[in-house]
């Protein structure tokens, strides 16, 4: 706890970097917003609930996309959460359109924009056929990519334009932190016919951008380790790279390995014990049973809806007699 | 009949040849016959055989005593006629030269004052020959093999022409029969009525048994009585109001099949006697009461006579006729209405999707960027509602100009479904609705609105029309699986109809299976038409069960709170806003909010929020936002300066405790004057 280089930061930047203060500001933000229904049960409780689903990573479900994006762990637990509900649909063997996965994520984000979704895309498709079906694993290893290292990826590119332009960054003093790092780079090549620009300089650059970069980077050894393996690469043949290296997803931390995508074990026996009481629900629909039923496994929220067939109070012909729940 | 004049004036009983006029031709007898004919016996003639001419001459030649004497011409073909004295005297005014096998007319000689000639049933191919028999009244060639009219041209007393059963093929050549009184040209071949407009004393003219297609051309025949036709192939028949006298008109068998066809009927005054029988019209329904109702001058139709009764029926049937031709008139000019609305209504939401390009060319490429996608939808809407096939007839589209076509939203209740084409229909759910409309419908389809603007009335909706199961969406713009959340908050959905056209959202693979479980505690039956299985529902559980497992089980109680709140608070919006508050809307909203508990509620969790709404309220929290802030900043503020006081006194603390001890040290270390400057200190304080 009482580490020396955390204690050597200032005040400021300390908080910063561990984003205290965006969440403090997000926890006072909802207090004040939920008045009403907070006040019943107490403020500590409130606190308590708040920082313990900031830990679990469930604070960013339904919330709005600035929020969201704001911090690094928000951004990995919106991944596992997205990961979490939606395994299913991958399981399923179903492959989807941009739209259709876009329509998925603002289920749990309702004004999640629809630019990264499509760059996610274009990771996948290697920006070709944009209407093209896509597999859930794909999808989700490049979304992860796109989504995390957003403003990264950005700056790549717009270093990847000018690698193929010819211009040499090289050249420019770089006006940040890093001062004085003046190093000798070997000349450039003229800018080639051949596709891509090559992986060396490129690596170089992208070496210089994480130093700026301080978070929000991936690990620049593994970069190094995804640049080392070509001769030549496109700026999407390097995103796709990235994506599909273990080592940078493990590095994330927020989904499980690319072979283990689909398994969750937990969920599925949760999901099987959902479907036998569906099956049982529909039954009994079916039947029209008047008598309310009583399912046998309790769930854990507290407002649980007890299975019943209600009957009319209101005078409506509606052949399906209501009850009020008791 | 041929007019008495001319009958046999003995009054011998004759032969009746009928041929098809109900005319009586007296004949001569057959004694009689046998006297006039060239026949050598004077015994029953000999009818056997075809005999020739030259089998003529050999009979007359070898037979004795005959009265007629054949002798060969100038011209080798014809034969001569000639009669014996006494006969001539005695039938001075008629000849009968019948079933004679004759092939040609032969020269009839000394016969000047003849007034009835008669050829009927030989092989005669030409009318020669009788020119000179110019006070010729009544001629007879009835069953010969008569190609063309002619030869009669001097024949100007002629009354009577029968030419029945023969093959000529056009009327001509009756320009000097101006006194033909009975023309008779059934069985031949004559394809239209012509050459007969100065026949001003023609009383009867058969022309049955022809190949007449239509009747006109009647103009001139003044005197025309009774017009047989039948047994062509007459479509149509006009200009019979031209004749005045014409009383008794026989159309049986021909090709008749309306009424408008024989229009001019209904103009003739003199008509009373009509045969229609044999012809498509008389298979009609409406055939009878048609044909009285518009001919009140009829006494007899197809030969029976016309009771009044009938004439009753046949117009109370008409004015039944035309009542409904007016319902139907109304009918179609209604629908014509609805459709025109409901095209401008399309093309008013074609506008506003910017699937139309402006017409301003400048603003063309503003249209083009537009955020929605107007590239993947092609042509417009418009197209899509089919014309209304069928004739409109011209009635209707006169009335159609009256009609304005601005109107912008249709409201439409057709038995079991409401239908709401345009925003605008959606107003009309705050109407004061009859109890019985209301229960009726069970069927709700919404067109061109917008899904959103949809949302916000379904609370209405669900009030006023308790039992709407059935709900269809077409050109709403359904983007989105989260709207379906919406629909969560009706009482019971049956079916749904989500129409391709105009709702992008059943494009996607799982959309089905969303609604099915978001909306399962509705345990709808069909889906686009489709029934909804088990297997449906249990996968639509697999797919999404995660999800509504999350959203329950994995959020915090506040949020849940606060999201449960919301949707009820919007509920409640509109319970609040609705204008006469009755006591069964109370009841109602103790039962929603039961009833939104009743609910599976791990999905009440997933809700839909209007985009607008959305905007909305985080702007709302822009305020609350900025506040937190800088009251964090204040915090933060203070507590850094806590920390670096507290800092600070860390740094300073072990130096100021050894000044401390020091100085206490160096207080204490003389006893004596130590004491001494208490004291002093405790005197000072007095």
């Amino acid at each position: 706890m009482l580490s020396p280089d955390r204690l050597a930061l200032p005040d400021y930047e300390y908080l910063a970097q561990r984003h205290v203060l965006t969440y403090m500001e997000d926890a006072v933000c909802q207090l004040l917003e939920n008045k009403e229904d907070i006040s019943q049960y107490g403020v500590a409780r409130f606190f308590t609930e708040y920082f313990n689903s900031v830990c679990q990573g469930t604070h960013i479900l339904f919330r709005e996309f600035s929020f969201i994006q704001a911090t690094p762990h928000n951004r990995a637990s919106f991944l596992r959460a997205f990961w979490k509900c939606f395994r299913t649909v991958g399981k399923n063997g179903d492959l989807l359109t941009m739209r259709e996965y876009h329509c998925l994520l603002q289920l749990l984000c309702p004004d999640f924009p629809l630019e990264l979704t499509q760059k996610a895309a274009r990771i996948v498709l290697m920006d070709d056929a944009m209407d093209c079906l896509m597999s859930f694993s794909d999808f989700l290893l490049a979304f992860q990519i796109q989504f995390y290292y957003s403003e990264f990826l950005e700056s790549v590119a717009a270093i990847y334009q000018d690698l193929l332009a010819g211009k040499n960054p090289n050249t420019v003093i770089v006006p940040t932190s890093s001062s004085g790092q003046h190093r000798q780079r070997p000349p450039l090549g003229e800018a080639s016919v051949l596709e891509g620009v090559e992986a060396s300089l490129f690596s170089q650059c992208l070496e210089n951008l994480c130093d700026r970069h301080k978070y929000s980077c991936p690990p620049p050894a593994l970069v190094k380790e995804v640049l080392s393996n070509v001769q030549r690469l496109t700026f999407y043949g390097f995103l796709v790279a990235l994506s599909k290296h273990h080592g940078i997803n493990q590095a994330l931390g927020a989904l499980p390995d690319k072979g283990d995508l689909m398994h969750d074990p937990a969920m599925d026996e949760e999901l099987e014990r959902l479907v036998v009481r569906s099956r049982l629900h529909r039954t009994s629909w079916q039947h029209r049973a008047e008598e309310p039923r009583a399912f046998g496994f309790q769930r854990r929220d507290k407002l649980e809806a007890r299975e019943s067939v209600p009957s009319a109070s209101a005078p409506s012909p509606c052949p399906y007699r209501w009850e009020p729940r008791e | 009949m041929i007019p008495g004049k001319y009958r046999s004036v003995s009054g011998r009983a004759a032969n009746n040849v009928n041929c098809g006029l109900h005319l009586v031709i007296q004949t001569s007898s057959l004694p009689e016959k046998s006297k006039v004919e060239f026949k050598l016996n004077k015994e029953t003639p000999s009818f056997s055989g075809r005999l020739l001419q030259h089998d003529l001459e050999r009979n007359y030649s070898s037979r004795q005593g005959d009265h007629i004497h054949l002798a060969s011409s100038s011209m080798p073909s014809f034969p001569i006629l000639q009669r014996s004295s006494e006969e001539k005297i005695l039938y001075s005014d008629r000849l009968t030269l019948e079933r004679q096998k004759l092939t040609v007319c032969p020269i009839i000689d000394g016969e000047e004052h003849l007034r009835l000639l008669n050829f009927q049933h030989n092989f005669i191919t030409r009318i020669q020959n009788i020119s000179n028999l110019q006070r010729l009244i009544f001629l007879d060639l009835y069953d010969n093999q008569i190609e063309e009219i002619s030869g009669l041209s001097t024949l100007r007393s002629l009354r009577v022409l029968l030419l029945g059963k023969n093959r000529i093929k056009q009327i001509s050549n009756l320009e000097n029969l101006k006194s033909l009184d009975v023309l008779d040209l059934h069985g031949n071949q004559i394809t239209k009525i012509e050459n007969v407009s100065h026949l001003c004393d023609l009383r009867v003219l058969n022309l049955a048994r022809n190949l007449l297609s239509h009747v006109d051309n009647l103009n001139g025949l003044d005197s025309l009585t009774e017009l047989n036709l039948r047994h062509n192939q007459i479509t149509f028949v006009r200009d019979v109001d031209n004749l005045p006298c014409l009383q008794r008109l026989f159309l049986s068998f021909n090709n008749i099949s309306t009424f408008e066809s024989v229009c001019c009927l209904a103009d003739s005054s003199s008509l009373s006697d009509i045969t229609f029988d044999g012809n498509p019209i008389a298979q009609e329904s409406w055939y009878k009461h048609t044909i009285l109702q518009n001919m009140m001058q009829l006494r007899q139709l197809d030969m029976k006579r016309v009771t009044e009764e009938e004439r009753r029926m046949a117009s109370v049937v008409a004015k039944k006729e035309e009542e409904k031709k007016r319902e139907s008139h109304k009918q179609s000019l209604l629908k014509e209405k609805k459709r025109l609305t409901i095209n401008n209504v399309a093309r008013k939401w074609d506008l506003q999707q910017h699937r139309i390009p402006n017409i301003a060319p400048n603003q063309d490429r503003k249209v083009s960027d537009s955020s929605q996608d107007p590239s993947q939808l092609h042509g417009s809407t418009v197209s899509a509602f089919p014309e209304e096939t069928g004739s409109l007839d011209s009635g209707l589209t006169n009335d159609l100009q009256g009609l304005s076509v601005t109107d912008t939203h249709l409201v439409e209740v057709d038995g079991d479904t409401l239908s709401l084409y345009g925003s605008g229909a959606l107003e009309s759910l705050d109407r004061n609705w009859s109890v019985q409309t209301a229960g009726m419908v069970t069927t709700v389809s919404f067109t061109f609105i917008e899904f959103d603007e949809i949302v916000q009335v379904l609370p209405k909706l669900k009030i006023k029309f308790p039992n709407s199961l059935h709900l269809k969406f077409k050109e709403t713009n359904l983007v989105m699986l989260q709207q379906f959340n919406a629909l969560a908050q009706l009482r019971r959905v049956d079916q749904l109809t989500i129409d391709p056209q105009g709702n992008p959202v059943v494009n996607f693979t799982l959309w089905k299976y969303y609604v099915l479980f978001r909306l399962s505690h509705f345990s709808m039956q069909k889906i686009n038409g489709t029934e909804v299985t088990q297997n449906d529902m249990i996968m639509a559980e697999r797919l999404f069960g995660i999800l509504a497992h999350v959203a329950s089980s994995e959020l915090p109680q506040y949020r849940m709170i606060s999201i449960l709140g919301d949707a009820r608070k919007k509920q409640f919006r509109y319970l609040l806003e609705t204008k006469g508050k009755k006591p069964g809307l109370v009841n109602e909203e103790n039962n929603d909010s039961k009833r939104l508990v009743g609910e599976n509620t791990n999905r009440a969790m997933l809700n839909y929020t209007t985009r607008d709404f959305y905007n909305e309220r985080l702007e709302e929290i822009k305020e609350k936002k900025k506040f937190c802030k800088m009251y964090m900043e204040d915090l933060v503020k203070e507590a850094t300066e806590i920390n670096m006081k507290n800092e600070a006194l860390q740094k300073l603390w072990p130096q100021m405790f050894i000044e401390l001890v020091r100085d206490a040290v160096i207080e204490i270390r003389n006893k004596n004057s130590y004491m001494k400057l208490c004291l002093q200190q405790i005197t000072d304080q007095n």
